[in-house]
Parts: C-alpha cells; sequence; structure tokens
C-alpha cells in the first residue's frame, strides 16, 4: 500500500484571491456555486476554526444534507475542513448510495494567486477511516487519477454492450 | 440471496478493479456480455486450462461482476452487472459533482469581476 490515497482537484481562475475567497466564505456566493443544478440552502456557515457550515441540497422532494467543520483558516489562502454527510438533524452519517465511501473528508483547500490568476488546489482524503472507507476511496481515486483510462473505457464499453 | 444497492464486500470497488486489471478476465467478460457460459465454453477460445479459466472466474465471482448457478451440473458463468453499475455511477456522480460546481464558480467569478469593474466605471 502506497499510504493514504487522497484526491486532488486542481483549477486556476481569472480572478484575485481575494474575490476567489470570498466566495467560500460568504453564504449568499458559496450558494450560488456549490451544487450544481441543485438547490443549495446554506443553513450555517462559521468560516472559522471549530466552525461549521451546514448545506443542504434540494433534489426535487429529496434533500441530502452535508456537515463540514473548519479545522483551519487562513485568510485568504486556505481552508482546512471536515465534510462529512448528514442526515436531516445534522449528524454525520454514512452515504446511503455507498455505505462505504468515507463518511467524513479531510479537506484541503488551497489558493494561490499569480499575476491576478488564482490557482486552487483541492485535496479530499479520509478521516479516521475503516478499512472498506479506505478501500473504497482508493478503488475510487486510483480510476479518477488515471484521468478516466482505459478502465472507466473499458467499464463504459461493457455497460453499454450490458445494455444492449 | 438478492443483494441491493451497492455491497462492499465482496464487490467493493479495489476487488471490482482489480479484476477488471487482467485482459483475459475482461474477455470472459465480453464473452458473458452476449450470454452465459460454461467453463469448458470459456476455456475454448482462449486455449486455457479449465483450472486456470476457473481461477479467473472465481476473481470475478468476488468482485461481484458475474455469478454462477451452484445446482446445474455445468456450473455456467452469468455477468453480474450491478455492482460494476454502482461503481461507475458513484465515481462519476463525485467527480461530476465537484467538476460542475467548479464550472458553476468559474461562471460566478467572472460575473463578480464584470460587476466590479462596471461599479468603479460609475
Amino acid at each position: 500500500m502506497s499510504g493514504k490515497p487522497v484526491y486532488v482537484l486542481e483549477r486556476s481562475f481569472d480572478a484575485p484571491r481575494e474575490l476567489v475567497w470570498r466566495t467560500w466564505t460568504e453564504p449568499a456566493l458559496l450558494a450560488r456555486w456549490y451544487g450544481p443544478n441543485v438547490a443549495t440552502i446554506v443553513h450555517r456557515l462559521e468560516v472559522k476554526p471549530g466552525g461549521l457550515w451546514l448545506n443542504e441540497m434540494r433534489m426535487g422532494e429529496k434533500s441530502s444534507y452535508q456537515r463540514t467543520e473548519y479545522l483551519e483558516v487562513v485568510e485568504p489562502k486556505l481552508l482546512v475542513c471536515l465534510m462529512s454527510n448528514a442526515d436531516a438533524d445534522w449528524n454525520v452519517a454514512p452515504n446511503p448510495m455507498m455505505p462505504d465511501w468515507p463518511r467524513t473528508l479531510l479537506t484541503t483547500v488551497r489558493f494561490d494567486e499569480a499575476g491576478g490568476r488564482t490557482a486552487m488546489r483541492l485535496t479530499w482524503e479520509p478521516h479516521l477511516p475503516s478499512e472498506a472507507e479506505i478501500a473504497c476511496f482508493a478503488g475510487a481515486i486510483e480510476n479518477m487519477g488515471k484521468g478516466w483510462g482505459a478502465g472507466m473505457d473499458l467499464l463504459a464499453e461493457l455497460l453499454a454492450e450490458l445494455r444492449a | 440471496m438478492e443483494r441491493t444497492g451497492y455491497d462492499s464486500s465482496p464487490g467493493g470497488l479495489d476487488a471490482v478493479f482489480a479484476a477488471l486489471a487482467d485482459p483475459t478476465r475482461r474477455a470472459i467478460l465480453a464473452r458473458l456480455a452476449e450470454g452465459e457460459a460454461s467453463v469448458n465454453e470459456l476455456a475454448a477460445p482462449f486455449a486455457m486450462s479449465q483450472p486456470a479459466v476457473s481461477k479467473h472466474l472465481k476473481v470475478l465471482e468476488r468482485a461481484g461482476l458475474i455469478e454462477r448457478d451452484i445446482d446445474r451440473q455445468r456450473r455456467p458463468a452469468r455477468l453480474k452487472g450491478e455492482p460494476m453499475a454502482a461503481a461507475v455511477r458513484w465515481l462519476e456522480e463525485f467527480r461530476q459533482f465537484w467538476a460542475a460546481s467548479v464550472d458553476e464558480l468559474d461562471a460566478l467569478l467572472g460575473a463578480l469581476k464584470r460587476s466590479e469593474h462596471a461599479r468603479r466605471r460609475k
């Protein structure tokens, strides 16, 4: 085994870092981009160590809930938080779709500014995971890391054959 | 026993992807996509011994990708699509959620910049 599995997402924005920071820390702005094509309701957002972001995403009749606790906040360059799936009472709960998906992901968001642009780097790793959670997450990111290469193409082909 | 939804054991994601990493096993899956087959029938096109094919079938079975009849004499294997489909759906969902969110963020930042410029020009 090669240590803990980590999933990384990087993106560069044509905007100064202070502006990007606001989109993560002001409820009205956060709700506008987080959770595409669903109604995102930010019930609470306290961006400070120990503070909570309680987020509801409404898809028709159904809602999914996420509870995020901030561990480290360094304006405007760093957010470290624990992102969890939650029940309607904001208790950490397993993912109903995938029970072995890590309940809590240690999430680090880093913002670096260069030449008026902001590079954002997001990393997720399982927080205090069970063996099954590690296996599930590692299996997932192994394939993401390969850029949805041969394995995923093959799965898609096989599934297409199965449906035919 | 009927399995519903995603089940981590034995068909966890790591087992699924390990099972799919082997070209012979992928060929076996492709053959099974056409319909169930016995070990004999599967061994023929691969110029492989029956025990070798049985080994591959065990890996695929453990990953939850195929199932085999216990009662019948020739124990035909057949594809089981659900664990694989669940793995694909979930990977797709997580990746797409964040990719699409970040696209939205990009668009939002563009709009915020434009409105700030407009404000300054007034």
